[in-house]
């Protein structure tokens, strides 16, 4: 039973961090059709500029945050402003080589501004153990997933509630109507990315603050994708949900079966589910692949 | 008119005294190239080699040189790409002509090399790639310095198992699933077979991972308390840190990666006094002296870029000058293989065991000594002597 908890509190801290990545694909996917192949870069571009205020100022978490936070934003509408509303009419495909090639470069800006060297980074939060249920966590991995919570919450409210939230699904459903009405999809479009910017910035401290602040944090990006896949391309909160799934998922079959089937236990379930139902558990039918 | 063409012909005469030598060397110079890691995450390791080069050869220089010629170091950036590799010493061949190399970047790198440096019978001296897929088959050109990750563990688990085993002795292993992982976990075998205790637990991860909850989780359900943790750099630090959170007493033996300032600081938090095993010194009056030397030779921030890969680099080339010295005034490729055939108990001034090429892989540097860091103050004690295992 302790095993299992243990497997299950581990699935939960991986998936949350996961999930926050994943959301950060979907919002921008169900706003502007784009697969941002950046977004890790993102994340991991993010965590160092966070972790440079942390060193220059020694701020706790939440300062940290609403510091690092408008920062990140600024990045997303900057990086949209110059890569991406120049391709607007382009086709998909080639907006989504811009992304590919955003990743390099920002991959790039990275070592060469911060350097090679892995860091530790605690983001302000105290390192001393904490006992909840007979299960141990650093207080960072509860930060993890209170933050998925936090933010998945938030963004089931903004889609459903708010009047920008609401021209961004109308721009998702479409958006040649959404135009008509006098939305400026353009205008969705950047805000789209200062959101998803926001995302990858909390993903990326919290994650550094886990698993250590290196070059290699992009590919979490692409370890979060499945989420994507398997929650919904354009569905925010699915991506969320399938980051804890994968993340449960994956623990069990470590613990459990072992012998390097982490990896793969997360797709045998994607392909399963997608079996099922293709567009994955929370996206909608008619959604467009890239 | 007769005198003339006399003259001229001694002038070509004696002109193509220096052209008949090998490429890269010249009356006044020397050039030794280096391939490495100048760019991308791995970059730590090639500043820190090539800052070694760096500073044996000013070292040599200001003695004199080689026979009067100064060593002049070319550095080109693989970023460890194997493929850029292969570029990389292809243009130092074709365009600087250099006489030897002293840098070759990882495993991958200096095979993808390999057969530029057999046609070439480029000398050689590979310090950061001791893989038996180097030295076997053996390369007449290629020589090999350091030990095996397979006998450093096993020299770590003997300290273990002879000096500081728990009660109750349960070993595990985690290691990463592919050739160096496999090499790690020779070592543990020949460990657990030969000392006959109890072998709780072997794990495989995939490189790149991140998160080693269920896997510590496991160590943990096993009862495991020695282990060999085949994690490096934050992969490393990642296993430690959730091992401290499951609050296990563990004697934990490491990957020689593991000694560098880098990954110190990231798994020192995590308190545990680790062992490692390393071909060269890590601490000692060698190294006092080598640090004092770095200073003079080398910038601040070089010298903070120092770490075991700037030691075994350097007595790399502290080798090769050492052959290339034997051959005399008539320097060549041939001489300088042949010399460092014959090379026997060249000292290292303790940074190393003495290197000695003349066995059948060209293989030397094998002998390891055992470390045990003080996590609080960063720092490494040595607990035996350099030994082959």
């Amino acid at each position: 039973m302790d095993f299992l908890l243990l497997l299950l509190a581990s699935g939960l801290v991986s998936g949350a961090a996961y999930g926050l990545i994943a959301m950060g694909f979907a919002l921008i996917f169900k706003s502007t059709g784009v697969v941002n192949f950046a977004q890790g870069e993102l994340v991991m571009l993010t965590a160092y500029i966070s972790f440079t205020l942390y060193s220059t100022f020694d701020l706790s978490f939440f300062p940290l945050m609403l510091v690092t936070i408008p920062i990140s934003m600024a990045i997303g509408l900057v990086l949209e402003r110059l890569f991406i509303r120049p391709m607007l009419g382009e086709p998909i495909f080639a907006i989504v080589m811009v992304t590919v090639g955003l990743a390099v470069v920002l991959r790039g800006i990275t070592i060469m501004a911060w350097g090679p060297d892995p860091f530790n980074f605690n983001a302000g939060i105290p390192t001393r153990v904490v006992t909840l249920g007979g299960v141990p966590f650093y207080p960072a991995q509860l930060y993890l997933i209170g933050a998925l919570g936090v933010l998945t919450a938030a963004g089931w409210a903004f889609l459903r509630f708010s009047r920008m939230g609401i021209a961004m699904r109308a721009v998702a459903a479409n958006e040649t109507a959404a135009l008509l009405v006098g939305i400026s999809v353009s205008r969705i479009h950047a805000i789209a990315w200062m959101l998803s910017a926001a995302i990858a910035s909390i993903a990326g401290v919290l994650f550094a603050a886990n698993f250590k602040l290196a070059p290699d944090l992009w590919f979490q990006g692409l370890r979060a994708f499945p989420a994507v896949i398997l929650g919904g391309m354009d569905s925010v909160i699915g991506s969320a949900v399938a980051g804890l799934v994968i993340g449960v998922i994956e623990n069990l079959f470590q613990g459990y079966v072992g012998q390097g089937l982490r990896e793969i236990s997360g797709f045998i379930v994607i392909i399963i589910v997608l079996m099922v139902r293709p567009f994955g558990l929370f996206g909608s039918k008619d959604i467009e692949r890239v | 008119m007769k005198n003339g063409l006399l003259a001229l012909s001694a002038f070509l005469l004696a002109s193509t005294a220096s052209y008949a030598a090998d490429p890269g060397v010249s009356d006044t110079e020397i050039k030794i190239g280096d391939v490495n890691i100048m760019t991308g995450p791995a970059s730590f390791i090639g500043r820190a080699v090539s800052v070694g080069s760096k500073i044996a050869a000013a070292e040599i220089n200001e003695a004199g040189g080689v026979n009067g010629r100064k060593i002049t170091i070319i550095t080109e950036d693989d970023g460890y790409v194997p493929a850029r590799s292969f570029q990389a010493l292809t243009k130092l061949i074709e365009v600087d002509e250099i006489f030897a190399l002293n840098g070759t970047s990882g495993t991958a790198n200096v095979l993808a090399m390999m057969p530029l440096i057999e046609e070439n019978n480029l000398p050689t001296v590979v310090t950061t790639a001791p893989n038996e897929l180097v030295y076997q088959p053996v390369r007449p050109s290629v020589f090999t310095v350091g030990a095996s990750y397979s006998d450093a563990f096993y020299a770590q688990l003997k300290y273990i198992h002879e000096n500081t085993e728990p009660e109750n002795a349960v070993y595990g292993l985690i290691r990463q699933d592919d050739d160096f992982g496999g090499a790690v976990e020779a070592g543990y075998d020949r460990a657990v077979k030969e000392f006959g205790v109890k072998d709780g637990l072997r794990i495989r991860f995939k490189k790149g991972t991140a998160n080693f909850a269920a896997e510590v989780a496991q160590m943990r359900q096993a009862g495991v308390n020695v282990l060999a943790n085949g994690g490096i750099i934050a992969g490393a630090a990642n296993i430690l840190s959730e091992a401290r959170k499951l609050s296990m007493d563990l004697q934990v033996a490491s990957v020689w990666s593991e000694d560098m300032p880098p990954s110190v600081n990231l798994s020192a938090p995590a308190g545990y006094d680790y062992l490692v095993a390393d071909y060269v010194a890590l601490s000692g009056p060698a190294i006092d002296a080598f640090l004092e030397k770095a200073k003079k030779y080398a910038s601040d921030e070089e010298v903070a870029a120092i770490n075991r890969y700037t030691y075994v680099t350097y007595v790399g080339l502290k080798a090769l000058a050492e052959a290339m010295g034997q051959c005399g005034q008539d320097l060549t490729r041939a001489c300088t293989v042949e010399k460092l055939r014959e090379l026997k108990d060249f000292d290292t001034q303790g940074i190393s065991a003495p290197l000695s090429f003349d066995n059948p892989e060209q293989l030397s540097g094998t002998a390891v000594a055992v470390y045990q860091l003080n996590a609080a103050e960063k720092t490494f004690t040595a607990l035996t002597d350099f030994a082959d295992y």
